[in-house]
């Protein structure tokens, strides 16, 4: 069975930093994998190389085959990515900004009215969607955008902080939905998260990141596991020795 | 791939129209604002008329001869109020003047009758009182000199009249000047006073229009790329399965839509501020511009056209460009504004001056601007010299393909995400948080 993703010694300098320093990992097809790791370690730029935004700067990224230089255009037809501060279009309403979004990946009208249907499910929004979406606090406009990343059911989704903001009850139904749609969509997932509970109960399988490399990666249980902790914070303190 | 075009297009649109701040600015003020200048130029030229048919003049005759007598007698008839004040002092007269408001003094002099009859030069005092700056003042502080000038002239006709008693006019006026205009070779029996008067309009009007409209692109331009920015929707965008030339497409289309309404509007305001000053002004002779071959054709008409399109595509596409490297809707204003210079010289030069009378290098330097050329082309417009306006379309099409071309290429690569222009006092004005690598 082919990968969904393969990073392979993946270097991205900006000017003087090194942001991404020889990173590899691989994620399987259906498989929550979870990249965690400090500010500046380096989460976000392998994030959007494999969302196509940025290039690396050396080594090779495939992604559902593809690789992410050659062949951009078609990685982001099956591919959705939710930016960690991403925001929406102020001045259109939820439904607006959700069938302006479904519009680029879907032709047939029902199925976009039945897409952005699904969407306001996911966000649990209701009523409000209806509203323009400046009206909205911080943690509606995240429900919001997670439903657009997943509405469309792609492929690959890949989620950057995809609770940030969000309070307990919210969180723990986003969580549930990408559960969900991994289960029954056969969606694979690449998110990043600080939150490490979050990782521990969603991910199949974790790698923590640090200084642009991989220092760890195995299932929760495993990290755990060969790191002697009760918990992947314990994990991460270890193995980058700061305890 | 017009699918998505038009998706976006929409999406803009949607956006701009729906921004309260951009409506104020760009449509409700000019609609409002100009009619309210225009209406209030039009009540302090009013009041500057009234005030000019109620001069109430006071007059020191120390003279209280024939000539003396005359010149009051003069300004009654012409309705001015006289006050005599011969028994008041100089001192007590002005204090008077200014305490009654009144519009001046005149002090006749003992020897100004006797000057007169004898030949020689009689002198006037008159005083004004100034009360301010404004227009109303100003009419009526020179109308005092202007009624004195009617009564000199009415003296020098009677002392013409006395020698020449056959045909006084023919001696004071012994020339008689018939101006005619040469157009494109052609003799045209109309004054060419008249005739600049009527193309003044004109070439004042069209380069506003024109850089009102360019300017306008521009900013929404600039802030349809960095609101994208700043509101963290533009990485989500750039990851959709949507070609780059697209959302580029999409959004300068956009803003040009919001940028053609936003002209309209001023343009709409200022012809109406324009025509409260031309409601003033006595009716022109009637010149009929098609029969002498100065009304715009068809074909000036479509030059016109497409070097302004041209034109806004590239002012597009160049604030589209600059716009890449701000990271918020303050910081592409700030890049921009720079730009809208290009917009300004041209305008002023073309209200002004003619291009091909400037020295060589400040014409060439003009020339190089492709926003002087639709301003050029309105001009041209109106002469037939369609070659000049060809030419212009010519340079800016060339200009905006490479300028299209940049934006695209731009768009197109990470740049987009990661290109920065950083100033100092920009970074004061803002402390952005650090962005995570």
């Amino acid at each position: 069975m082919s990968l969904a993703i393969e990073a392979e010694s993946v270097v991205k300098i900006f000017g003087s930093i090194h942001a991404l320093d020889g990173l590899s990992f691989y994620v399987k097809p259906r498989e929550i994998f979870g990249l965690i790791g400090p500010n500046g370690a380096g989460k976000t730029t392998a994030l959007r190389i494999v969302s196509t935004l940025l290039k690396p700067t050396s080594g090779s990224v495939k992604v559902l085959g593809r690789d992410v230089v050659n062949q951009a255009s078609e990685i982001r037809g099956l591919i959705s990515y939710l930016p960690e501060e991403a925001g929406a279009y102020k001045n259109l309403s939820g439904y607006e900004y959700l069938e302006f979004m479904a519009k680029f990946t879907i032709e047939d009208k029902q199925l976009i009215r039945e897409t952005v249907e699904v969407a306001a499910k996911i966000s649990g929004l209701e009523e409000r969607l209806k509203d323009k979406v400046k009206t909205y606090s911080k943690g509606m406009k995240r429900r919001l955008l997670v439903a657009r990343a997943l509405m469309t059911k792609p492929k690959l989704a890949v989620l950057d902080e995809p609770t940030s903001g969000l309070d307990v009850l919210h969180s723990v139904h986003v969580r549930g939905i990408i559960k969900q749609y991994v289960e029954k969509e056969g969606v694979t997932v690449l998110l990043s998260s600080h939150n490490m509970l979050e990782v521990e109960h969603l991910c199949d399988k974790v790698a923590l990141i640090n200084k642009g490399k991989i220092v760890a990666e195995g299932s929760p249980a495993e990290l755990k596991k060969n790191a002697n902790a009760s918990n992947l914070e314990e994990v991460f303190a270890k193995v980058v020795g700061f305890v | 791939m017009f699918k998505d075009l038009f998706n976006i297009i929409v999406k803009e649109v949607k956006e701009l129209v729906r921004d309260p701040t951009l409506i104020l600015g760009m449509i409700i003020v000019p609609l409002i604002l100009f009619p309210l200048m225009g209406f209030a130029m039009q009540t302090s030229m009013k009041t500057a008329e009234e005030s000019m048919r109620n001069i109430s003049i006071a007059v020191i005759d120390l003279d209280r001869g024939s000539v003396a007598e005359n010149l009051t007698t003069f300004l009654i008839t012409l309705n001015v109020r006289i006050v005599e004040v011969d028994d008041l002092n100089l001192t007590e007269a002005v204090n008077y003047v200014q305490q009654s408001n009144l519009t001046g003094l005149i002090v006749i002099p003992s020897d100004f009758s006797n000057n007169i009859t004898e030949g020689s030069k009689a002198e006037l005092d008159v005083y004004t009182v100034f009360r301010g700056g404004g227009i109303a003042e100003s009419t009526s502080s020179s109308v005092i000199s202007a009624l004195l000038e009617t009564f000199e002239e009415r003296l020098v006709f009677q002392k013409i009249g006395e020698k020449f008693p056959e045909d006084p006019e023919t001696v004071l006026d012994p020339i008689k000047t018939s101006e005619k205009s040469i157009i494109k070779g052609k003799s045209v029996d109309v004054n060419p006073g008249v005739l600049f008067g009527l193309m003044m309009s004109q070439s004042i009007g069209m380069p506003i229009g024109i850089m009102m409209l360019l300017m306008f692109a521009m900013q929404l331009a600039a802030t349809s790329v960095a609101s994208e920015k700043e509101e963290k929707t533009l990485e989500t965008l750039l990851t959709l399965p949507i070609n780059r030339f697209t959302i580029l497409a999409g959004k300068l289309t956009g803003s040009m839509i919001i940028a053609v309404i936003g002209a309209i509007a001023y343009i709409v305001g200022f012809t109406y501020y324009m025509s409260s000053f031309m409601g003033m002004m006595p009716a022109e002779i009637g010149v009929d511009l098609a029969a002498i071959g100065l009304a715009p054709t068809p074909i000036s008409y479509l030059l016109l056209g497409v070097s302004l399109f041209v034109s806004l595509i590239s002012a597009l596409a160049l604030a589209v460009s600059i716009s890449i490297f701000a990271e918020d809707v303050r910081g592409a204003q700030a890049l921009v504004g720079p730009l809208t210079m290009l917009l300004i010289f041209p305008m002023i030069f073309m209200m002004f001056t003619d291009i091909y009378a400037l020295p060589l290098p400040l014409m060439i330097g003009l020339l190089a601007i492709p926003f002087t050329h639709p301003m050029l082309a309105s001009k041209v417009a109106f002469t037939g010299d369609y070659l000049t306006a060809v030419i212009g379309i010519v340079y800016v099409s060339i200009f905006t393909i490479a300028v299209l071309y940049i934006a695209a290429r731009l768009f197109g690569t990470e740049k987009i995400l990661t290109a920065k222009l950083k100033f100092k006092w920009l970074r004061r004005r803002r402390r952005m948080p650090a962005e995570e690598p």
